[in-house]
């Protein structure tokens, strides 16, 4: 099959990083490029990237995998210039979640995700200094968003009062 | 410094009304705090703690959380066509938007070839949901600069498009998951280019009503006013019409096409200033081109099915297959995305929902208000367009 000019555009960015960093890239489709690499060479590769055009961070995200024990994130870079969007994916082990921070890299960006992400999934980004809770007030559970958090339990607990027969339903 | 003049005054105890002695203040010092929000008729649910100097802001702290609702877990444990529902609620300004948004994740996911009629609708209803939004804007703009006359007729001429919402999808503010997966979720109503076709005519005489206002207040109080320069645009992540007012000319539509956009004829309006009337003008010219995206489709818009499967199956009989997918869409305020990750259940097992304003409301916001007078923050808060429902999610 032959390939169309902007499907090139992204398997050289897969080629670009892989001569540098040791990862697995795919070419999702046009403009999107999926990249693995370890926790330790992210930050470098968050880096070289944006040497190459990716100055925009559009979000960072976090998946909670509680049988394989890892939180997997994604970084998702765009570039202005060449149009791709780059998804930079790494894991870490969910007893110990930390990681790097990429505010030296996307600064100000970085770090509001960051702090919403320490929020509700507890992950610890080292090097970010003001990681207060965002949007939930006086909240000393478990980080909610994880995967063995059971709001519905939760809810069940705290909102519904037992002495009410009506409530009965709700809880029961 | 005309606030630290009525700081002292105070002070010294003269009181130009009545014999009545003020207190004197035993600390002389100006600073003080000040809470701006979090129950504003026009800010939403949302606050910002200032720290003041007399009258000038020294620095700003955003409070969100007042509208966090867990959406992304939400979704976790519903189906698409539950979860459709739920992404009419990530903004209460542009539903429709969002809508489409989640149903292009969905899409994606699934591999569905939707069908060419169902393209041109979901793109007709996000344009005249970019429309309506961006006349939100200016009423909501007006009332924080006590124009209340704009306010109004903004709602007024608003009101004339959610009428058309009403007949196409059943709802005026909430389109109840109108723009789902594989399509949409009926078919056009008989007549409706015509009634369109009106509501369009109307909305010029708005935006002529409008131009008229410019001089008597809006460039008084918005030129010159927080100003950001492009550089720190995108370092703080601004998009949309906020990145392209500091001089970036760059729009989802254009730069990652979805949907029929790529086939469409339209500008990116951009202006080099980056102050708050920089982020007015770009708006105001973005209707414009809002409406010229309505015209073609109206004028091209197929016959054929609006939604495949066109029988929705049973929720549990469907599921999405395995695989992750970062969809981005340009709604009014600036970039939304949605990252969905399944397991190939019937419900998603990762949703992350990355609005505009979680960018613009916090970092930019607070960048800005660093250092301007506390008269300029109203200009500038919603210069940005900001709707905190997105951000907290």
């Amino acid at each position: 099959m032959a390939e169309i000019p902007q499907q090139r555009k992204e398997n050289k960015l897969i080629e670009q990083i892989s001569s540098k960093f040791e990862i697995e890239g795919t070419v999702q489709r046009d403009r999107r490029v999926w990249v693995t690499t370890s926790k330790d060479n992210l930050i470098a590769l968050c880096r070289f990237a944006k040497r190459l055009g990716f100055h925009h961070l559009s979000a960072i995200s976090v998946t909670d995998w509680p049988q394989e024990k890892i939180f997997e994130l994604t970084y998702h870079l765009w570039s202005y210039s060449a149009r791709i969007l780059l998804t930079v994916k790494t894991k870490i082990d969910r007893a110990d979640p930390k990681i790097d921070s990429a505010i030296p890299i996307f600064q100000e960006n970085a770090q509001i995700h960051e702090r919403e992400l320490h929020e509700l999934f507890g992950v610890q980004f080292e090097g970010n200094s003001d990681l207060t809770p965002l949007f939930l007030e006086d909240w000393d559970g478990p980080p909610p968003f994880r995967k063995d958090f059971n709001w519905r339990d939760y809810v069940r607990q705290k909102y519904y009062d037992r002495s009410n027969e009506r409530e009965k339903p709700y809880w029961e | 410094m005309s606030g630290r003049n009525i700081m002292t005054d105070q002070m010294s105890g003269k009181n130009p009304t009545g014999n009545e002695q003020i207190e004197p203040a035993t600390d002389d010092s100006t600073e003080y705090d000040f809470y701006f929000g979090p129950a504003h008729s026009g800010s939403g649910n949302f606050g910002v703690k200032l720290k003041l100097d007399g009258e000038r802001v020294i620095s700003a702290r955003a409070d969100p959380g007042y509208l966090h609702r867990g959406f992304e877990k939400l979704m976790e444990y519903r189906t698409p066509i539950q979860n459709a529902v739920i992404s009419d609620r990530l903004c209460v300004l542009e539903p429709l938007n969002w809508n489409l948004v989640h149903a292009e994740a969905v899409d994606e996911l699934t591999g569905i070839e939707v069908p060419e009629r169902a393209r041109y609708i979901r793109v007709l209803m996000a344009e005249l949901s970019r429309l309506q939004s961006h006349i939100i804007w200016y009423g909501v703009m007006s009332l924080g600069l006590g124009f209340d006359t704009g306010f109004r007729l903004a709602f007024g001429y608003r009101d004339y498009i959610l009428d058309i919402f009403e007949l196409i999808t059943g709802g005026r503010c909430y389109p109840a998951g109108y723009i789902c997966d594989g399509g949409v979720r009926r078919d056009l109503p008989e007549g409706y280019a015509e009634r369109i076709k009106n509501v369009l005519d109307k909305i010029k005489g708005f935006m002529e009503n409008i131009k008229s206002f410019d001089n008597l207040f809006f460039a008084n109080r918005t030129k010159g006013i927080g100003v950001l320069k492009l550089e720190d645009a995108i370092r703080l992540g601004a998009t949309g019409p906020v990145l392209r007012a500091s001089g970036m000319k760059t729009d989802v539509r254009k730069d990652d096409p979805y949907e029929i956009y790529s086939e469409l004829d339209f500008d990116v309006p951009t202006e080099k200033q980056g102050d708050a009337n920089a982020r007015c003008t770009v708006r105001d010219r973005e209707m414009e081109e809002s409406i010229k995206i309505i015209k073609q489709v109206l004028d091209r818009i197929p016959e054929g099915k609006t939604r495949k499967p066109s029988r929705i199956k049973r929720p549990s009989r469907t599921k999405i297959p395995e695989g992750e997918v970062y969809v981005r869409n340009e709604i009014a305020r600036g970039e939304a995305c949605i990252y969905m990750r399944s397991v190939g259940e019937s419900a998603p097992y990762r949703v992350k929902v990355r609005g505009p304003d979680f960018l613009h409301m916090i970092p930019v916001l607070e960048h800005l208000l660093k250092g301007c007078e506390l008269a300029d923050v109203p200009a500038i808060y919603w210069s940005l367009n900001i709707c905190p429902a997105d951000m907290d999610r």
